[in-house]
């Protein structure tokens, strides 16, 4: 499916390869409009039986249970689970504290080898891929399909995502909350520099649209040590005002705002039923999406 | 805190090198694009209480540290006293060192006298300040030495105790007149003293003098007073008050009268409410030590006449004690010799002796110049009549013409009744007055224009009534109260005339109406009086009522003849004492082993230079131990720079001392406190787990 096009630098297909040994499951009954591996809310025609129900004029004769007939002399319809495809929108920060990073990769480059593993893994099990990159409203959006050549459309969009601009990570959710029609996974990659109480509307929001989302934060190393010793002038990335500080007079208050942020976030996410992932950007990206791919598979069926 | 490298003080500014440091840290800052600015702004604005008393607690010890190590290597020293010695070695140094018989006292416990300790803590206190020259004034001959190095304050027998008082403001004078002439540059003098009112001469003029001539100096000098105020407790001290020898029918017998002075006795003031002290202003402020009434004290007092020593117990029960004519019995064929008094050992051992010297009482010779032979008579009378029955007195009235023929060195006293000497006559009665004669001189008939020495009489004033004596000095000279304390009859007297006196003198008894009935003048020896009336009948009462008469006539005649005869009663370092004499050529008889024969005028003892006796003895105020107050002290170096500290005699505790170590001390601590602030907090254990899931 790549042969004919230049590498991404995102991709790896060996990982991939790896990757897609497991499925990618949704937590929550999806609406597809075709068939596929995802439970749907709806009754359809797999194999899986789901309940007998009483016939009613109009209903297809082919689908009346015979047997039951037989012995219960009432008109029974047979029906089973309906299984379709799931859209999976991809939210990607592309603020510009996304151009951090310190151990030799950016949060940008990270949410894209992220984003774009589960964007493949996702067309290769036939689901529809959607992209909306996020800074200060939303930069640039793809809406879910599920062919490859779409695919190609959601890989450019992602390698051309550049971080800047202030995060308006709230008002993007709320937005998407309402604009994403049907029921779909929803995958957010960010730094989620917000406070986790303003997080909180937005997920419940997505939940009360019956969205299952997902949540990778992603964090540098470095800002979670903050292991400086020369006094450092700290220039905002999203344009605020530089803070000049002592690392040695400022550490310890930091690691309590941090802490505290992090807290906030784990409260927030368990009363929102968020699939959370902190991520150091030092981690393999491969053991995070495997672990979130397995996590998920052991959720899965609820319809 | 005074340091004996102040020029390492000017490094203080070092201590700012800590904030120094903290500037340029700041100023080396790093810039980094940074994310998590939310964690940043919400940690500025956290509170940084702790925190920021850390940082000000760190920067604060290394401050300390590095003032620590400065003020370690700049040598600091004790004793706020010195006061800072700024610009380092004093060029002059110059000690004035008080060796009179009060610095003799020791303090309860200790062997060292004052002079001792003072001398000692000043080499050891000298010798660490150092100084460039180093010049001893001590208080006998108030002349500057030139000293090697303070050392030599110990060996030198001019620094040991003498039995001259001090005069501490010709000691000065004479440190001003050695910076003057040395022109030296920054001077230190140093008085080690015990700040005795007789010593001190706080009255005197010469202070405003000295004071007003140091400040004109302009390379500074410096005082430093180390001073030993302290009074000692329960001293008492012997003076011998007269000695005569009377012959009897088969013997001789030497009749000694002296008094015994008890002084500071703190028995007498502990037993006191405290509140009493407190309330008396005047042993409050100044340490004036009055007698106190005391407890019975037996003391045994030695006699030793020529050698043969006998002994006395009396029993003192007040502050003073006086033996009246003790009678000694000495061979008949001894008619001169010397004696010694001595009393057992106490805080002071200078005032535990008194030497005599004794002689067969000289010839009291008077010579009556007068020309009214109603006024001569009985002068002649008053002066024959001796009290003593072993000494009869002689006087013989001559005229005016018959001077030339007077014996004056037999003659003890001169009664002038007759105008003023004239220029040849006023030579001799002059030479007569400066050996130590004694002259009073009585208004002539007429008087004419003549003077002597300045005074002059002018006018008869007559009053048949009677003028009253209105005052007259009862407390000394010629007209003082009796031993008994019983005054005289002055105010009985009836003048009926009186002749009046212009020039300078000094009035002993006055008429009503002011006009001086007898007057002193000021002679640097003998006397010169002027009485205003004479005792003829017509002028006045005093030979009816012969007793003021009688008494004043008697009184000069003794002190005149004091001055004859060969053997001499005299004060230590009194020049006026030793007119006409060579204490260099002196024996000495006893006294002190430790006085140079140089030194002799100086010492107690007893001299004899050919046929002549001297006895030297310590002056009378040495007894009388009044401290100048603190504050007059201060008074006195008013405008100076002056920094005072009082020791104790005896005290081994170094007047100042090096306390580097104590500031090493300090700067350690301080790097201790401060690795101790620095010191980073325990690490959290749980370092950021890599990807937890929610």
């Amino acid at each position: 499916m790549l042969a004919d096009r230049q590498p991404r630098s995102f991709l790896d297909t060996s990982v991939l390869s790896r990757l897609a040994a497991v499925p990618l499951m949704s937590r929550r009954p999806m609406q597809g409009n075709v068939s596929g591996r995802h439970a749907s809310p709806h009754r359809g025609a797999s194999v899986e039986f789901a309940e007998y129900r009483k016939y009613v004029p109009g209903d297809d004769l082919r689908r009346l249970d015979w047997r039951a007939y037989g012995r219960s002399d009432r008109f029974y319809v047979k029906e089973f689970e309906a299984d379709t495809n799931l859209r999976c929108c991809l939210v990607v920060d592309t603020s510009g504290s996304m151009d951090f990073g310190s151990t030799g990769i950016t949060k940008i480059e990270y949410a894209r080898k992220i984003a774009g593993s589960l964007g493949y893994l996702a067309v290769q099990q036939g689901d529809a891929v959607g992209l909306t990159c996020v800074a200060n409203g939303i930069v640039r959006s793809v809406p879910p399909k599920r062919n490859a050549a779409h695919l190609m459309t959601v890989f450019d969009v992602l390698e051309q995502a550049k971080p800047q601009g202030e995060t308006q990570l709230v008002a993007v959710l709320h937005e998407l909350a309402e604009t994403i029609r049907q029921r779909a996974l929803i995958v957010i990659i960010s730094d989620f520099f917000v406070e986790p109480d303003l997080l909180r509307g937005c997920f419940q929001h997505l939940r009360f649209r019956k969205h299952d989302i997902s949540a990778f934060q992603l964090l540098d190393p470095q800002e979670l040590g903050f292991t400086f010793r020369r006094p450092m002038r700290f220039i905002d990335m999203e344009g605020g005002p530089a803070v000049f500080a002592e690392p040695n007079d400022i550490a310890d208050r930091y690691q309590k705002a941090l802490q505290e942020h992090l807290a906030g976030m784990k409260q927030v996410v368990l009363e929102s039923a968020i699939d959370y992932h902190k991520v150091s950007i030092d981690e393999n990206y491969e053991q995070v999406l495997m672990r979130f791919l397995v996590s998920r598979t052991q959720s899965k069926g609820v319809r | 805190m005074s340091f004996l490298q102040p020029i390492l003080l000017a490094a203080l500014p070092l201590m700012a090198l800590p904030i120094l440091i903290h500037l340029i840290n700041q100023r080396r800052f790093q810039t980094i694009r940074w994310a998590a600015m939310m964690f940043l702004l919400a940690a500025n604005r956290m509170s940084r209480g702790y925190a920021k008393l850390r940082q000000w607690l760190i920067m604060f010890f290394r401050m300390l540290a590095i003032a620590g190590l400065i003020f370690a290597i700049s040598r600091p020293l004790a004793s706020g006293w010195l006061g800072i010695t700024a610009g380092g070695r004093a060029d002059t140094t110059i000690i004035l060192l008080d060796r009179s018989p009060s610095m003799r006292q020791q303090s309860p416990g200790t062997v060292a006298s004052k002079l001792e300790t003072g001398r000692q803590q000043l080499v050891n206190t000298l010798n660490m300040l150092g100084s460039s020259r180093w010049v001893l004034i001590e208080s006998t001959t108030n002349v500057a030495h030139d000293l090697e190095s303070p050392d030599a304050l110990l060996k030198l027998p001019s620094c040991e105790p003498a039995s001259a008082s001090a005069d501490l403001p010709a000691m000065l004078q004479a440190a001003r007149d050695y910076v003057q002439a040395n022109k030296s540059g920054r001077t230190e003098i140093w008085i080690c003293s015990d700040i005795r009112q007789n010593d001190w001469n706080a009255e005197s003029g010469r202070w405003q003098t000295l004071r007003d001539s140091f400040l004109e100096f302009a390379q500074g000098v410096r005082f430093h007073l180390l001073a030993y105020p302290q009074i000692a407790s329960g001293n008492t001290s012997v003076r011998v008050t007269e000695v005569r020898r009377v012959q009897t029918a088969d013997s001789a017998e030497l009749l000694v009268s002296l008094k015994l002075t008890r002084e500071g006795d703190t028995v007498g003031r502990i037993s006191n409410p405290s509140g009493t002290s407190a309330s008396n202003p005047s042993s409050k402020d100044g340490l004036e030590n009055r007698p106190t009434e005391v407890g019975k004290q037996t003391i045994p007092i030695h006699f030793e006449i020529e050698g043969a020593r006998s002994e006395v117990v009396v029993e003192m029960t007040a502050a003073q004690f006086e033996l009246k004519d003790h009678r000694i019995p000495i061979e008949r064929s001894r008619e001169r010799g010397w004696g010694k008094v001595s009393i057992q050992a106490d805080a002071n051992p200078a005032d535990n002796e008194f030497y005599f010297v004794f002689d067969q009482p000289t010839l009291r010779q008077t010579v009556v110049v007068a020309d009214d032979p109603q006024a001569a008579r009985p002068l002649q009378l008053s002066a024959e009549i001796s009290p003593d029955p072993n000494n009869r007195g002689t006087a013989e009235v001559i005229g005016v013409e018959q001077l030339g023929t007077v014996e004056w060195d037999k003659t003890s006293l001169l009664l002038w009744q007759a105008p003023l000497p004239d220029a040849d006559s006023t030579k001799t009665v002059q030479a007569f007055v400066d050996r130590g004669g004694q002259v009073i001189f009585f208004p002539p008939k007429s008087p004419g224009s003549d003077e002597f020495a300045g005074v002059k009489w002018q006018t008869w004033t007559e009053s048949p009534e009677g003028i009253p004596v209105e005052t007259w000095r009862g407390d000394q000279d010629l007209l003082a109260h009796t031993q008994s304390g019983a005054a005289l009859p002055v105010g009985q007297l009836e003048i009926r005339k009186f002749c009046g006196i212009t020039g300078e003198q000094t009035p002993l008894a006055s008429l009503k109406g002011g006009a001086p009935l007898l007057a002193r003048l000021t002679s640097n020896r003998g006397g010169v009086y002027f009485c205003a009336t004479t005792p003829a009948l017509g002028d006045s009462s005093l030979a009816t009522n012969g007793v003021v008469l009688y008494v004043m006539v008697q009184r000069a005649l003794a002190s005149g003849a004091a001055v004859l005869g060969n053997t001499r009663q005299l004060v230590a370092g009194d020049p006026s004492g030793f007119a006409g004499e060579n204490p260099a050529t002196w024996q000495k008889l006893a006294g002190s082993n430790d006085s140079l024969s140089t030194d002799f005028a100086f010492h107690a003892g007893v001299y004899n230079a050919g046929d002549k006796l001297f006895a030297v003895n310590r002056s009378l105020a040495e007894d009388h131990a009044t401290v100048l107050p603190d504050g007059r002290v201060t008074e006195l170096f008013k405008g100076l720079d002056f920094a005072r500290v009082d020791d104790q005699a005896g005290n081994i505790a170094a007047l100042i001392q090096e306390i580097w170590r104590l500031f090493l001390a300090c700067m350690m601590v301080a790097l201790i406190v401060e690795a101790a602030l620095c010191l980073p907090k325990i690490a959290p254990t749980a370092t950021t787990p890599a990807g937890v899931s929610a």
